[in-house]
């Protein structure tokens, strides 16, 4: 027996693995005991090579696009999976839902009433300044009343441990393609690990999709066609839309494939036109229809809004939602919750400051070098600055922009991620992760149990994204706290690698 | 199947048929030389140049290898040169990012058949070319196209996405081998009065050769090779499958299957087309066509093939949408 966690340093963070030095928190000593029963280094390094191939084999890759031979690189796979225990999921679950709710009434306001604006809950002119705020939808009655129904919300765990909400994705999240792989390849590196853990499966995701896609079909039509619109096979989540395309069995098509003819949506299929009433979109709203939004984009669909309008087909998720993930909005969701529901928050956000607010910014401008400055409209890692680790001259840089364009900004304090252990070189080291959770909003709020784990592999840094050289984790929810249910003897010759 | 992808999957197919036909005219031209030998100089222009016609872009190749047509010039414009879209490189990459484009539709031994033929065509050129030795590198490439075919006929279920691949595959073909014909004679033709003589057999072998026919067509009993005979039987053999005729019925076929699936298909001018031009071939009389022009004949031909390729595109891929025939 060989303690491969023997010279792992704890460090100043919340520690998912380890409550102290050495000693595992109770949802991970199974997983202790079981990874100290491997022949070392040499056995753990051995199986994460396996898993790469199997990352390759099943191509769960991306195009380096940079590269024209066409080199196919996978999202790296880190084999320590995140475990999350029954009572911690239940809160995030209830939390999560409470978000979901409040945000789908948020929609339905600002594009129907606007009663929070009216009251001055939430300023007008922060809503009607967001780029992403559609003004031609306003008045117009979404299928089933869902205003959203997707959403990747970014969870955190602060320093001591409390789970807090980084931010939104309502547009088109992605991402949820390496939750269900990761833990393919899990169960043929780990299968009894898995087991004796009783972990919660997530294979159901893309039925539970499916049949939120087939809720939003025009009521009339009694067999809807769904299909998925993706901007092509350059796009870096291609792989996940022919993934998920696949999965549920419906087509994949592009831009060029569909025409509207008198306000119907058809694709051209080699026989004729066939109708379409349901789109999973996975383009952006400002590409959906050159006629209504960008002239230039080539990814869309001419008349595909007005026939949206007419009830004669759904898109998922619906048009406008990104107001509400804009990253000035993100301050005021509590207030929303409290607003329409009448609850306080469960799952608490982020201090953040609105460089909007005169008071907030005067304070962000003070202490940008502590703070994390994000674009309220960026995506993905980009056009932030993280005080902390950046020059002087980025800081300038933005210190600039900032004042220039408040609107653009706001500043939160440098979060100390909770770290878990990864598998970096040949040695077991912290690493600091996030948890993206996918909500589906359709008959009844669904979350998939657990979600997309992001690991920041590069040594001390805090951006999980993959295009800032971020990783993924499976992520284990427990069904049961009660751990006590002993594992089944082990034998070597039980656990092989079954690939 | 939406438009879209049929059309990636029949260029799929064309692609990688007008590759595999390239290597083989690239090996019987590099055997032909040898045998040539006594009378020509294997390094002379006279040999290769006939090469850069039958891919219908001299003009570019002379711009970028100049006047002289040498073995290694033909070889890098033919195989490896990715600025000529009839290159090997280029038809096999494009072959490849079609099928990336429909990597869901095709089993993953399909895909990563090709995938594996293009990372490692991808790495060679000349120098590996001549290394290898020609005949052992054109089979090579050749022995991965098959293999692909192989893989794909087992692998792929018979709906649309197989006759789509079908359609392209038999009217490259049947396009290339009135190509090879066509240039095979204009080579040949000054040696037309010395019909029977030791060398004219072994240039008909050759062209033979190419369209991989030459036991065949001794199979066949046809008889002594000779210009009409072997025109003919690469023109309309019945069984042969790498004749026009056979291809042009093939096609044929495989848009039957195509339009089955619509009932206000079933007549449509793409199959009008291949039928006619079937019957064209079947009624035609080589020796008559011999002495009135092959080449003209040829060219009537390759506009025909042109045609039914229009034809496909306007009826199942590019059709007016006003007119479209919606499906219920």
């Amino acid at each position: 027996m060989s303690d491969l966690f023997a010279n792992y340093e704890h460090g100043r963070f919340y520690d998912e693995m380890f409550a102290s030095p050495g000693v595992p928190r109770r949802h991970y000593e199974r997983l202790f005991e079981r990874f100290n029963q491997l022949d070392g280094m040499t056995e753990l390094l051995a199986r994460q090579h396996t898993a790469d191939q199997t990352f390759v084999n099943r191509g769960v890759t991306f195009t380096v696009y940079s590269d024209n031979r066409g080199t196919e690189k996978i999202f790296p796979f880190d084999l320590l999976p995140r475990i999350v225990p029954a009572h911690e999921w239940a809160h995030l679950e209830k939390g999560l839902t409470q978000r979901m709710a409040a945000l789908n009434h948020f929609l339905a306001d600002i594009y129907g009433e606007q009663r929070i604006l009216k009251e001055g809950i939430v300023p007008r002119e922060m809503v009607e300044t967001s780029k992403h705020f559609r003004r031609e939808m306003v008045g117009f009655a979404m299928p089933r009343g869902l205003f959203v129904h997707i959403n990747g919300t970014d969870l955190i765990r602060d320093e001591a441990g409390a789970y807090r909400v980084l931010e939104d994705n309502l547009r088109t999240p992605s991402g949820v393609s390496y939750v269900l792989e990761d833990r393919q390849v899990m169960k043929r590196v780990f299968p009894n690990l898995i087991r004796d853990y009783r972990v919660r499966p997530v294979e159901t995701y893309p039925s539970d999709l499916l049949a939120l896609l087939l809720h939003l079909a025009p009521e009339h039509v009694p067999e809807p066609t769904v299909v998925l619109l993706t901007p092509g096979v350059f796009n870096s989540a291609y792989f996940e839309h022919s993934f998920l395309a696949r999965q549920m069995g419906i087509e994949i098509v592009e831009g060029g494939d569909l025409v509207v003819e008198n306000d119907k949506v058809y694709m051209r299929r080699t026989g004729g036109l066939a109708p379409v009433h349901v789109i999973y979109r996975r383009i952006d709203d400002d590409f959906l229809d050159p006629t209504v939004f960008r002239e230039d984009s080539l990814l869309g669909v001419p008349g595909l809004v007005n026939a949206y309008r007419k009830g004669n087909v759904a898109l998922c998720n619906p048009i406008g939602t990104g107001v509400a993930d804009d990253k000035a909005m993100y301050y005021y969701v509590p207030r929303m919750i409290k607003f329409y529901l009448g609850e306080d928050a469960i799952l608490p956000n982020v201090e953040t400051f609105l460089s909007s607010d005169p008071k907030d910014l005067s304070h962000i401008l003070a202490n940008l070098p502590k703070l994390v400055v994000k674009s309220v409209n960026e995506a993905g890692g980009y056009g932030m600055l993280v005080g902390p680790h950046s020059t002087q001259a980025q800081i300038e840089e933005f210190r600039a922009k900032i004042i220039a364009n408040p609107r653009n900004f706001v500043a939160q304090p440098t979060i100390g991620l909770s770290r878990c252990p990864a598998v970096c070189g040949d040695a077991i080291e912290g690493r600091h992760i996030d948890l993206r959770p996918y909500i589906l909003n359709g008959e009844t709020i669904k979350i998939m149990p657990g979600g997309l784990t992001r690991v920041a592999l590069r040594k001390g840094s805090l951006v999980v994204n993959s295009s800032q050289g971020g990783g993924s984790k499976d992520t284990w929810v427990l069904s049961s706290d009660d751990l006590t249910v002993p594992p089944l003897p082990f034998h070597q010759s039980q656990e092989k690698i079954i690939v | 199947m939406l438009s879209r992808v049929a059309n990636l999957i029949y260029w799929m197919a064309r692609q990688l048929e007008r590759a595999e036909n390239t290597a083989r005219i690239v090996d019987v031209n590099a055997q032909l030389v040898l045998d040539l030998q006594s009378r020509q100089a294997a390094d002379d222009p006279r040999s290769w140049e006939p090469l850069v016609f039958v891919s219908g872009s001299e003009q570019q190749f002379h711009e970028f290898y100049g006047d002289t047509a040498s073995e290694r010039a033909v070889v890098e414009y033919m195989l490896f040169d990715r600025r000529n879209s009839s290159s090997i490189i280029s038809c096999v990459s494009q072959a490849r990012e079609n099928a990336r484009c429909i990597r869901d539709l095709l089993a993953s031994e399909v895909w990563e058949t090709l995938n594996t033929f293009f990372l490692k065509l991808n790495e060679d050129d000349f120098t590996v070319y001549a290394q290898t030795g020609s005949a052992e590198y054109l089979n090579r490439v050749k022995a991965r196209i098959q293999l692909f075919y192989g893989v794909a006929a087992s692998m792929l279920p018979r709906g649309d996405a197989w006759w789509f691949f079908e359609l392209g595959r038999h009217l490259e073909r049947a396009d290339n081998v009135s190509r090879i014909l066509d240039v095979k004679y204009y080579m040949l033709l000054p040696d037309v009065r010395e019909v029977g003589a030791a060398l004219d057999m072994v240039q008909w072998a050759s062209v033979l050769r190419s369209c991989s026919g030459f036991e065949a067509f001794r199979r066949s009993r046809r008889g002594q090779l000779n210009l009409e005979r072997v025109v003919d039987y690469l023109l309309r053999d019945e069984l042969f499958p790498r004749s026009i005729l056979y291809s042009i019925t093939e096609a044929g076929h495989t848009l039957t299957r195509i339009a089955a699936a619509a009932p206000h298909l079933h007549a449509n001018p793409a199959s009008d087309l291949a039928a006619a031009l079937r019957q064209e071939l079947e009624q035609t009389d080589t020796a008559a066509v011999i002495g009135g022009g092959l080449h003209q004949y040829l060219d009537d031909i390759q506009q025909k093939i042109a045609d039914i390729h229009a034809a496909v595109q306007t009826t199942f891929i590019d059709y007016p949408i006003a007119s479209a025939e919606i499906l219920g």
